[in-house]
Order: C-alpha cells, then structure tokens, then sequence
C-alpha cells in the first residue's frame, strides 16, 4: 500500500534526453531543479521512481521555483494550469503506465531549464481538445510576456502547429485524407480511429516556450513519422481542404523553421 | 464548437458559436445532412459569434460550400469578426466564397 505526495519536493536533477534547445537561443541556467507532484494520490513508489529516473538529489536540495518540474497525472485543463501556475520550467504528464505502475519511463523529451521559459509535455489523448495554444498563451501572458495586441497572431500560429504535431505526427493522418470525395468523413472516421488507439494517445506533444527581451520561440514537437520538409506549399491550393496552416504560420511568425524531419516546428516572433 | 440551424423552405441559416477548429470534425456530417432538403436555395452560415477559426475549420468552410453546391444551394457566410476575420482575409477565403460583412 502506497501512501499519497501531496505536492511534495523531491529534489534537483541534472539530466536532460534532448537538446531541442539548440533551435532556441539563450543561454541556459544551472541545470539543477526540483520536481513535485501535482496531484495528492500520485503514489511514494512513483514519486520515488521519478526521483530515481532523473537523478534527484535528497528532497529540496538545491531547488527553486523558478527551475522546477512538476508531473501532473489523469491531466485535466485545470490540472495543467495549476501546475503551470507554480512557476516551474518543466510541466510533464505522467502517462498511464506511469501512474499506475510508477515505471517512470515515458519518452517525453525535457531540455535544460531556463529562467525565461517553460516546458509542457502531455499525451495526444490528453492534448487532443485541450485547446493547449490557448492555454501555453493564457501562461505566457500571467509571466507578462505576452501583450493582448500580440496575441491573436502569436495564439493562431501556435494552434497550427499544435494542431500539426497532432494530427499529422502523432496520429499519422495525411493532409491528403481531405481532398478525396467526401474526404471529410474518411477523415473524421481516421481521427475517431487514431483517439481509440491507446499508443497513438500515448505518443507524447511536447511544447518549449523560451523568451528573452523582445523575442519569443516556441518548439512544437511531436513523436510521429515526420514528413517531407521540402514538400510545404508555398501558397494554398484554390479551394484546397487543407495546407494553409503553414501559410498561417509563415505569415504570422517571424521565422518558422522545421527540424527532426518534420517533427520539431520552432516559432519565431518578435515581441 | 457548437451550432444551431433555422430554416424557411429555401433557407437553412447555420449559426456557429465557440471555436470552429480541428477537433470539429465530427459536426461535419451533421451539418451537410441539414442541406439535404427539397428546393434548398441559399445556406447562410453565421459566424458572427464565433470566436476564432484555424486552417481546418476554413477547410470545413469550403466543403460546405462544395456540398451546398451539389445541392443546387448558394453558400453565403455572415458576419465573421475579429479573429475569425483576420483569417478568412489571410486566406483570402473572400476569393472562394460569398461573404457579408
């Protein structure tokens, strides 16, 4: 029998599985963080394994708040905007088998914490309807870096990309689905498909804010197969069903680059 | 997103609310299944109270208007403000479609 965390500190770590920083600029601060646990029935054992996974020190040593990691479990919007509320760079959802085993082992990708960012990873399950462009938004604007006037773009654009990393990574639905006869419902049968499919909903979208005076970055990143970067269009189709969400992005952003074949979208804005 | 429809015999007005994105999909269907009516002329699609769209619900717009069109029907959009304008004028949807402003 395992006993409830209650929003417990367990401890700094100092590794990271990914350097998605590289597309960001910046220079990162101490690699040290804390972790705790968002929600009161996260068992020890899994807190503990968390601990051992990413190489916690004793509970509390050198954390701050502003360098820490929160892991949110069964993540609801409301969930994730509490933990988003207590300042940490990291917010990671722990997966099903994580939550119920305390494996631990989930793929999500983390980078090296940053003082003027944040790092949010949630399944496709749990992203999928969680309107995450609106929420990453709502957080960036409580930290003040985004006005109301710079929102509506800066919102839209990363929607996009959401909705990219989700639908066309992890999910692996073509764009092409749309333009057949009654493309729609092909579709929207795909879609309903892919939601049922426990490890397509497991596939993990991760989203890493990093800002600095007058500029915002945003990485998008998916765990799908990809695509082929050289093939975005250039213009939309006439009436076309689909592929203006990288116009958007392109017309919006300052800068839109794509790396990892596909799987990683940055955002570039000025503030 | 949600949606409610009134109709005249040879108008349907669709009234959309909320967010029309991605994840709407699914009201797709039902949508297209209103125009299934004898003698059908026009389908207004109201969108004054919606509140934001993104590159698949402009998708979605053009398949309607595809459907009504099967049908024998004229699809006018109405109304879009703020952001939902913002990008039907990015597109240029106003190319494709007949819309009141």
């Amino acid at each position: 029998m395992t006993s409830g965390v209650p929003w417990t500190w367990l401890g700094s770590v100092t590794s990271s599985r990914l350097n998605i920083e590289s597309a960001l600029t910046g220079p990162a601060l101490s690699p040290a963080r804390a972790f705790c646990v968002v929600r009161d029935r996260v068992p020890a054992d899994v807190a503990a394994r968390a601990a051992s996974r990413f190489g916690l020190a004793k509970e509390g040593a050198g954390s701050s708040r502003s360098t820490a990691a929160m892991l949110v479990a069964e993540a609801s919007r409301d969930t994730v905007r509490r933990a988003l509320d207590q300042n940490s760079f990291l917010t990671v959802e722990l997966t099903e088998l994580e939550d119920t085993t305390g494996a631990i082992d989930g793929d999500w990708l983390g980078a090296p914490p940053v003082e003027h960012g944040f790092y949010l990873s949630l399944t496709t399950g749990t992203a999928y309807g969680m309107q995450c462009a609106v929420l990453v938004c709502d957080e960036l604007a409580r930290r003040g870096v985004l006005r109301p006037e710079r929102r509506g773009n800066i919102e839209l654009c990363l929607h996009e990309a959401i909705a990219n990393a989700i639908v066309h990574g992890n999910m692996g639905i073509p764009s092409s689905a749309k333009e057949k006869p009654e493309g729609y419902r092909l579709f929207g049968q795909l879609l309903k498909e892919r939601l049922g499919d426990h490890d397509v909903r497991q596939r993990r979208l991760d989203i890493f804010a990093r800002w600095s005076g007058d500029s915002l970055n945003i990485a998008v990143v998916d765990q799908g197969g990809g695509f082929d970067t050289t093939a975005l269009p250039e213009q939309a189709d006439g009436g076309a069903h689909s592929g203006r969400g990288f116009l958007f992005m392109r017309a919006l952003a300052k800068r839109v680059s794509v790396t990892d074949g596909g799987r990683c979208t940055v955002l570039h804005f000025d503030l | 997103m949600e949606f409610e429809a009134r109709h005249s015999p040879q108008l349907i007005e669709v009234r959309m609310t909320g967010r029309l994105e991605f994840t709407d999909h699914d009201s797709l269907p039902d949508i297209v299944a209103l125009l299934d009516r004898p003698g059908l002329e026009q389908f207004m699609l109201d969108l004054s109270d919606l509140a934001f769209i993104d590159s698949a619900g402009l998708g979605m717009l053009l398949i309607l208007q595809e459907e009504a069109e099967q049908r024998n029907a004229k699809l006018v959009v109405r109304g879009p403000r703020d952001d939902v304008r913002r990008s039907l004028d990015l597109a240029r949807i106003g190319d494709i479609l007949t819309i009141e402003y």
